[in-house]
């Protein structure tokens, strides 16, 4: 197997890093909201390496055990979205006709709506919450899962491998989901990387609005917001959940990139 | 610059191909010479490094490929001197490539990317007219895009393009294999006069021995990345002096007469660097002898002008070729009984197409004949087929499988579908596409046994995996990595998994090499008597169908232009197109 290059093998690292946060941040930081009234806002200094928010809480500490909600609520989208768009497509490329009309236009409709306005419109009006951002974003994000996984259908079901599998009488059923499905799982699996990435932004631009996560809560999102008006008393307070959310959407999309490619690769030394 | 008579235009010794990042060795030590005005063939299977000869000899190796040796072209060394190379290149050294659907820009009209390789001076309406002129196109084709054009439209215009520089070396990568037969014809003849009268050097890299001979003063013949043979193209011909050759061109069916047994290469052509230090064709050779295994064998002498890689050369020369057994043609067996298809009247018009791709035709197999379809892209033949399994829709007419008639086969009720879908099955042309890169081998064929409603087991996997001649661990594995005759051998075995009545090939040898190509044939020849099936046998190729089928159709344009017994046809053709066909199947020189 080829080493991965530099930038790749940076990205892996950062993603190790989320994802360790993500799944242990109870563990390694239990009392990240242990605030400190005493000391309040100060610059990084000793004990507190990227300083302390107005609420004395150490902005280190907030942001590993932020990691939890943001990376993991990213996942919930991209996962669903797929789930959704591979339900969607795969009937829709495979069957054409009818099938293929219904949500195709189902898709346009969908992406004709501007994502982020209905998904503020529809948090706000329901209350927000954190699993209805994560619900609202999974509806906006199948459209584009679905046209995708339905390009590559497309593509496979003109081949002869296809057809002698319809020459055995299979059903469809079968024929789409034993023969087409695994030759488009790489196609589908990048594009969820990159969806990955795409939810972390929009999750925690819902939180920045206050419709995601409650106030106070460690959220990446939530936090930048919270701490957006002392970027002149301790601007790492805001920075900082600010770049982990770019760097881990970088990550994801070099990370999802390379796997792309690799199967790519793979597929034309067959 | 000028050249004596005798120095060759192109010179190459010693050439040696690499990969740098495995150090793996693709290519060794091979030498050729071409003078002006005359023409080299090298000829070779897949992967038998030919297309890879002429890359490095022209630096136009694929990225992480290393070239050894050294190259010559029209007197300056460019092996060391990429600088020199790129000078010469579209000028005095011109490339035409395969795949005339490809080669040219389809946004820019033909005039212009003709233009493209003139001299800067030359760039005139009349110039490129004249050039035109010259591939017997008319000067009105300039001002057309290469979509407007038809194959070997577009090959006549890629030739022009490869002119354009005036070159004194032309190299040509198989030029006329996309194309339909009588285009290849045309084509060829036409490379051939204009490099006469242009007294190049030309190269000639083609897959195809008929195509080779026809073409060539000198052939080269490769294998495994090696030179197994050199010489003037008559001689090789007439007393190939390697093995190899003799096979390759015993392999070749004959049109003239059906063979009871093609005789075929067994096994395939191994990697270069899997057979360094010993003869590469051992493993497939009868002669092979312990000292073919000893050592790589060096290009000797082997008569004037000659020279040949066989250790064995004068046991070779010595002996003569066994000649194949001529069958007798068989009895047509048409109007007897029942038929197992009867298609009458069949019409299928696409959408958005000028003409039908099938206007009425009417064809008929019975139980267990071998019936074919002749015809050039565009006739038919495969609409045809589609139709009869159902991928395929018609407009109109009747097909009448074994008792059932149906038009669209998807509209019959599931139990009917199930019935002929279990008795006519299909081989398909491509044996990279038509298994499922994912799934292995066994699960394939498990699925097809079920299908037909047996049990699948391991037993009766290994026991079709041996029908077909494949060993049962093959059942593991997944298609990639196995060669071409290995997965058509899988695509059959699949097919004939329910023993159905009927089975179509669909140019099911069309896309493998000569020598696999025999083992496929023979296959299916077996596979027709031992399960006692018909056959409807499609293809472009008149010499394979002689071989194979009893009757057969000749395909044109969506009509049928002429059917009886195949032996009959081919010997006295009465249709015009017919005899076209047969026209354009490439003569050796004399």
């Amino acid at each position: 197997m080829r080493l991965p290059g530099p930038a790749v093998a940076v990205a892996l690292l950062v993603l190790a890093a989320t994802g360790t946060a993500a799944l242990f941040g109870g563990l390694l930081v239990p009392d990240a909201t242990a605030q400190d009234l005493t000391t309040g806002i100060t610059f990084p200094g000793p004990g507190h390496p990227l300083g302390t928010d107005e609420l004395g809480r150490d902005v280190l500490r907030l942001l590993v055990a932020g990691a939890s909600t943001a990376v993991l609520g990213a996942l919930a989208v991209s996962a669903g979205s797929m789930l959704t768009g591979n339900l969607i497509g795969l009937p829709a490329g495979y069957l054409g006709g009818r099938a293929d009309a219904l949500a195709m236009r189902w898709a346009d409709l969908m992406l004709s709506i501007p994502a982020l306005l209905v998904a503020v419109v529809v948090a706000g009006v329901m209350g927000g919450g954190y699993w209805l951002a994560i619900l609202v974003l999974i509806v906006l994000f199948a459209p584009t899962d679905a046209r995708v996984v339905r390009g590559a259908v497309l593509e496979q079901r003109s081949r002869a491998y296809v057809e002698a599998a319809r020459l055995q009488n299979l059903t469809s059923w079968r024929i789409m989901t034993r023969h087409v499905w695994p030759n488009i799982l790489p196609v589908a699996l990048a594009n969820a990387f990159l969806n990955f990435a795409y939810a972390l932004v929009s999750l925690a631009s819902l939180s920045f609005l206050g419709l995601g996560v409650a106030a106070g809560s460690p959220d990446w999102g939530r936090t930048l917001s919270d701490n957006k008006g002392q970027l002149f008393a301790n601007p790492w307070a805001a920075v900082a959940p600010g770049l982990a959310i770019i760097i881990t959407a970088a990550a994801v999309t070099v990370v999802g990139d390379w796997l792309q490619e690799r199967a790519e690769r793979r597929r034309l030394a067959r | 610059m000028s050249i004596g008579e005798t120095k060759p235009l192109i010179d190459v010794r010693g050439l040696r191909v690499g990969r740098a990042a495995d150090g793996r060795t693709l290519l060794s030590d091979v030498s050729f010479a071409v003078e002006a005005g005359r023409s080299l063939a090298i000829v070779g299977e897949s992967g038998s490094g030919k297309s890879l000869t002429v890359r490095a000899t022209l630096g136009l190796l694929p990225a992480g490929l290393v070239a050894q040796g050294d190259v010559t072209l029209a007197g300056r060394p460019v092996s060391r001197d990429p600088k020199a190379l790129r000078a010469l290149r579209g000028g005095t050294v011109s490339l035409l490539l395969q795949d005339p659907f490809t080669l040219l820009n389809p946004l820019r009209k033909v005039g212009k990317q003709i233009a493209d390789g003139l001299a800067r001076g030359k760039r005139t309406p009349a110039e490129i007219a004249r050039r035109l002129a010259e591939v017997g196109l008319s000067a009105d084709v300039a001002e057309r895009r290469p979509y407007e054009l038809s194959g070997g439209m577009r090959q006549r215009v890629g030739l022009a393009c490869a002119l354009a520089g005036d070159p004194t070396i032309l190299i040509a990568d198989e030029p006329t294999t996309a194309l339909d037969v009588t285009t290849q014809a045309e084509v060829l003849d036409l490379i051939r006069r204009v490099q006469r009268e242009r007294g190049m050097a030309f190269v000639l890299i083609t897959h195809d021995l008929r195509v080779a001979f026809s073409m060539s003063d000198d052939v080269l013949v490769l294998y495994a990345g090696r030179t197994a043979e050199t010489g003037p193209a008559a001689a090789v011909r007439a007393a190939p002096r390697h093995p190899y050759t003799r096979a390759l061109l015993a392999a070749e069916p004959p049109l003239d007469r059906r063979l009871t047994v093609i005789p075929s290469i067994p096994g395939t052509v191994p990697a270069h660097d899997a057979v360094l230090g010993r003869c590469g064709f051992a493993d497939r050779c009868a002669l092979a002898g312990d000292a073919c295994r000893d050592g790589t064998p060096e290009p000797r002498p082997a008569g004037p002008g000659r020279t040949s890689a066989c250790v064995r050369a004068d046991v070779l020369a010595a002996t003569a070729p066994a000649e194949p057994e001529t069958a007798p043609e068989p009895e047509p067996a048409e109007g007897s009984g029942p038929a197992l298809l009867e298609i009458s009247g069949l019409i299928r018009t696409f959408r958005g197409a000028k003409r039908p791709a099938l206007a009425g035709i009417d064809l008929r197999v019975g139980p267990g004949e071998a019936v074919g379809i002749v015809g050039e892209s565009g006739s038919g033949k495969t609409t045809l087929a589609r139709c009869v399994v159902g991928l395929e829709r018609p407009d109109g007419g009747a097909i009448t499988f074994d008792g059932t008639s149906y038009g669209d086969l998807r509209a019959l009720p599931k139990g009917e579908r199930a019935r002929v879908l279990r008795g006519v099955q299909m081989v398909f042309q491509d044996p990279y596409s038509s298994l499922n890169p994912v799934r292995s081998v066994g699960a394939v064929l498990a699925e097809a046994l079920r299908a037909a409603g047996r049990d699948g087991g391991k037993a009766e996997v290994a026991a079709l995996l041996d029908l077909v001649g494949l060993r049962p661990d093959v059942a593991g594995r997944p298609p990639a990595g196995m060669s071409g005759g290995e997965r058509q051998r899988v695509a059959i075995a699949r097919a004939v998994a329910g023993r159905p009545r009927l089975l179509i090939c669909d140019e099911s040898v069309s896309a493998l090499d000569v020598s696999v190509q025999a083992q496929i044939l023979d296959l299916l020849a077996d596979l027709r008597s031992s399960l006692s099936m018909a056959l409807l046998f499609i293809t472009h190729d008149l010499a394979v169908v002689r071989q194979i089928t009893d009757r057969v159709y000749v395909l044109a344009s969506g009509h049928c232009r002429e059917s009886g017994p195949t032996a009959q046809i081919l010997d006295s053709p009465t249709d015009p197109y017919t005899r076209a066909l047969l026209a354009s199947v490439p003569i050796p020189r004399p």
